[in-house]
């Protein structure tokens, strides 16, 4: 994958509206541009930001598109941020150490 | 889990005034991340992180201070291009948060700018972590390191 892809994939989730929207078709396992209008706001552009970033997928439903979460597109965002989260986690605990032994070093 | 946010929170047995120190000069952030460190830990001095040894495999990343005010707050910038200031869109921001808490410090860290950055600044992180987050790799460095603050007088 490009890093031109990636930076979409990464602005694509980075927006609080098409989390939720993601979300949605999670739990309800579908949508259509109608049934997620009743519940978010511009939802033809924001599927079609998820659309590109190859977070949907869409198969054609009479004269609608039916949209479904892309489950390996999604886990892949989810895991490169999670693994930034688990480097700052082993540098905390190194901090923590290092703060602990400096401290118990002054009061003996 | 906010996409693009890392917050994190944790309590540490030393007073804020020895956290801030640990989080904030570069002597002691060389023991816990980059393999160099040159900045003056003062409101916008700019500088660099490096990482790796030898000039094959070594990454040098531009470090700018944003915040410091001991012993509550540090804050800086970092992988913004290296000939532009440091600024919202072009590097990640790190903050630490210190405040009292018992006989300790309660530390709060927070990474921003990954929605801005894009997602290459993530991938650039998974590449270090790669290299620096192995405690194989830091183990040996942190005992010594602790012996040697032990033997001061």
């Amino acid at each position: 994958m490009t890093a031109a892809v990636d930076d979409d994939l990464w602005s694509a989730i980075g927006d609080p509206t098409r989390r939720r929207m993601l979300d949605l078709l999670l739990v309800e396992g579908a949508g259509t541009a109608t049934t997620l209008s009743r519940r978010l706001p511009a939802v033809a552009k924001h599927l079609g930001v998820l659309d590109r970033a190859g977070l949907v997928n869409a198969t054609p439903a009479g004269r609608e598109k039916r949209y479904q979460v892309d489950d390996a597109q999604l886990a892949r965002a989810v895991a490169q941020l999670a693994s930034v989260g688990s480097a700052w986690d082993a540098r905390l605990r190194r901090i923590k150490r290092i703060a602990e032994a400096i401290e118990r070093t002054q009061k003996n | 889990m906010e996409f693009g946010t890392i917050e994190r929170e944790l309590f540490i047995e030393a007073s804020p005034e020895v956290v801030y120190e640990v989080v904030s000069s570069p002597d002691h952030v060389k023991q816990w991340w980059p393999d160099d460190a040159r900045y003056e830990p003062v409101p916008r001095s700019a500088g660099e992180i490096a990482f790796g040894d030898g000039d094959a495999g070594r990454k040098v990343v531009a470090f700018t201070v944003v915040e410091a005010r001991p012993p509550r707050t540090f804050s800086f910038r970092w992988t913004h291009p290296a000939d532009q200031p440091a600024a919202v869109g072009n590097s990640l921001l790190v903050t630490f948060e210190l405040s009292p808490s018992g006989d300790g410090t309660l530390l709060k860290f927070t990474e921003t700018g990954f929605r801005e950055m894009g997602w290459e600044a993530a991938v650039l992180e998974e590449q270090y972590r790669e290299h620096t987050a192995g405690w194989d790799y830091f183990l040996p460095r942190l005992a010594p390191y602790a012996t040697k603050l032990a033997a001061r007088p």
